[in-house]
């Protein structure tokens, strides 16, 4: 049984008067502890389908299933739940709470999920470890580098141990050097913790980290193919 | 508890052809209204005293001794009248202010001050009365009780047993023509004046003091009184003058007020509509990460709450300074030449309404916030996202 499944799912939105197609009838689906990116340029509708897929945004038509529950039909808050316990989220420009420490912004999921201070701070300080910030847990995201910046980020998508983790251009605003860096760390972690990460980028060779490419243009998927790293 | 004032009738000083007498069948009519407590009648002269080397003026008010303790009276040194003292008396607590010595130094002015209440006890004072036939009688009294500083109403006079001074009052008014007094050499015949005053062997009183249970019967029985020709007044009268500028003062401030608050509470929205706009995208963070519409609305409810709390201790704490500046200059000023600075507080802030004030600012707080959280909620994480 697959983990996430999207079956035939359509996205249309209004703009101004005109009506876009985002999504033209998307099936997908993603088994536990696979690694995939959707590939595409930008306005193919990659972003769309992450957003679908994560319960973030409602489809027009069709259905998200997540193991046996159908996303696209639970109430808000129901969902807040599903994504407080089973998702993590990364997105390309950090989104890091500026005011808070990077220990403080890892141990966020942790305090909407009601788990005491002390162990809040124990878990962000070892999932930090692992990223390798140790020395950087006090620190502020404005005292530290893109690259650090979504690491923090990467440690605050794990650290409450999601079944899936949400990747949107995680890299878009990384150089080539800690592009390759932050995704092999990445793609480490996910395979330690059999854990599924379902990314969205433009970059073929982002893409390659993944064991699946999906191809989509004017939102439908065109092809597949297997990653090369 | 209640403060209970009592109600003094000073009858018989109106010039009305209406005038009831005060008479001993008046005073039996008197108690028998409803809420009051006690009366006696009462006599009333006043002359030239001496104490030891200073003199000064005595108003010697005679009143029944078995009633006193009815009356509210009480001693702070020595003791009570009772009813076998003769020409004992207790004196009001300011009484001594009225002695000077008169070999000090005319020219060098002497700052007012309080004299000591004590130096009275147990002293002989005597009082020089004269009569319109120009005759002298020097009575001599002797204080047997200081009465208590809490009693602002009885602080300035001397009460002594009524029996002695009907005595000293029928001899002052001897000689006075036609019942009416005239100073010696400034006599005006005057036989068509209709008015009847007091003259010796008659029994009509000064006045009477009638005590009522509390307060609200206080003004009743004044009113009752003044209803049946006699001329009332009682402090609780002028509370009802003094309450109605109150009421007035604090409708105005409180409509001043209550336009501050409103003011205040569209500054606390403004403020954290303001803020959910600069943290738009954090609190699209916080949905994507996890937080419930729950969590995200005690958030700003705490902090709009909050910003109400902080604003209302500032309150309490000016006004806790204002109050004292106003007690301290104003009241002051107010009051100058009374004594007991602390009595005549202008300004006072009760304990429950500091606690009223800060729950009712944590209260505005909370309403204020109550859009703007909702706006919070409402905000869609993924547009959110994406203009950041």
């Amino acid at each position: 049984m697959p983990l996430l499944e999207l079956r035939n799912v359509i996205k249309k939105y209004r703009v101004g008067k005109e009506i876009v197609t985002a999504l033209d009838g998307v099936n997908l689906s993603l088994e536990a502890g696979e690694f995939v990116a959707i590939l595409g340029t930008s306005g193919s509708g990659k972003t769309t389908l992450l957003n679908v897929a994560a319960g973030l945004e409602k489809p027009t038509r069709g259905e998200v299933v997540f193991r046996n529950v159908t996303l696209n039909k639970l109430k808000e808050w129901q969902k807040v739940i599903f994504r407080r316990k089973q998702m993590g989220f990364i997105f390309q420009s950090y989104n890091l709470i500026p005011s808070l420490t990077a220990e403080e912004n890892v141990a966020l999921p942790l305090l909407f999920d009601n788990v005491p201070p002390w162990e809040r701070m124990r878990r962000a300080a070892a999932v930090l470890a692992q990223m390798g910030l140790k020395d950087r847990r006090k620190h502020k995201p404005t005292e530290m580098s893109g690259g650090q910046q979504q690491r923090v980020a990467i440690a605050r998508a794990i650290v409450h141990q999601p079944r899936i983790i949400f990747a949107d251009e995680l890299t878009g605003n990384l150089d080539s050097r800690t592009t390759h860096d932050i995704m092999l760390s990445l793609q480490a972690t996910v395979k330690k913790q059999g854990q599924t990460l379902l990314m969205v980028t433009h970059d073929r060779d982002v893409a390659n980290y993944a064991d699946r490419i999906i191809f989509m243009v004017d939102g439908k998927i065109v092809s597949e193919e297997q990653g090369r790293k | 508890m209640v403060r209970v004032y009592q109600a003094h009738s000073y009858p018989g000083e109106s010039e009305e052809s209406k005038q009831r007498k005060l008479t001993d069948e008046a005073i039996a009519e008197i108690k028998s209204i409803e809420g009051v407590l006690a009366v006696s009648p009462a006599y009333e002269v006043g002359g030239e005293a001496k104490l030891g080397n200073k003199t000064g003026y005595l108003q010697i008010i005679g009143i029944d001794a078995a009633t006193m303790e009815l009356m509210d009276f009480d001693v702070d040194y020595g003791r009570m009248l009772n009813t076998s003292d003769q020409y004992n008396v207790v004196a009001g607590s300011r009484v001594i202010d009225n002695f000077y010595d008169p070999r000090q130094q005319p020219d060098r002015v002497k700052e007012w001050e309080e004299g000591d209440p004590l130096e009275l006890l147990d002293k002989r004072v005597s009082v020089t009365l004269m009569n319109q036939r120009q005759q002298k009688r020097i009575y001599s009294l002797n204080v047997v009780g200081i009465l208590s500083a809490k009693s602002l109403e009885y602080a300035w006079s001397v009460f002594a047993p009524i029996k002695e001074v009907k005595k000293m009052r029928d001899f002052s008014l001897q000689g006075m023509q036609g019942g009416q007094a005239f100073p010696p050499g400034k006599e005006i015949a005057v036989p068509e004046l209709p008015r009847e005053l007091p003259s010796k062997g008659d029994d009509q009183y000064s006045f009477a003091l009638v005590r009522a249970q509390d307060v609200s019967y206080a003004k009743y029985i004044s009113q009752e009184l003044r209803d049946r020709g006699f001329n009332a007044t009682s402090m609780a009268d002028n509370l009802d003058g003094i309450e109605h500028v109150a009421r007035q003062m604090q409708a105005v401030l409180g409509g001043i007020g209550a336009i501050t608050l409103l003011v205040a509470a569209i500054g606390i929205t403004n403020t954290m509509i303001m803020s959910i706009y600069e943290r738009t995208r954090e609190i699209a963070i916080m949905k994507v990460v996890g937080a419930s519409f729950a969590d995200i609305r005690t958030l700003f409810l705490a902090e709009s709450s909050l910003i109400g709390i902080i604003g209302g201790t500032l309150g309490i704490g000016l006004s806790y300074f204002l109050s004292y500046l106003l007690n301290k200059y104003v009241g002051a000023m107010m009051f100058s030449g009374m004594e007991g600075e602390n009595m005549f507080q202008i300004s006072l802030i009760p304990p429950w309404l500091i606690l009223f004030a800060l729950i009712f600012s944590m209260g505005i707080g909370l309403i204020s916030g109550l859009y703007p959280a909702n706006r919070a909620i409402k905000l869609d994480p993924i547009d959110a996202m994406r203009n950041g």
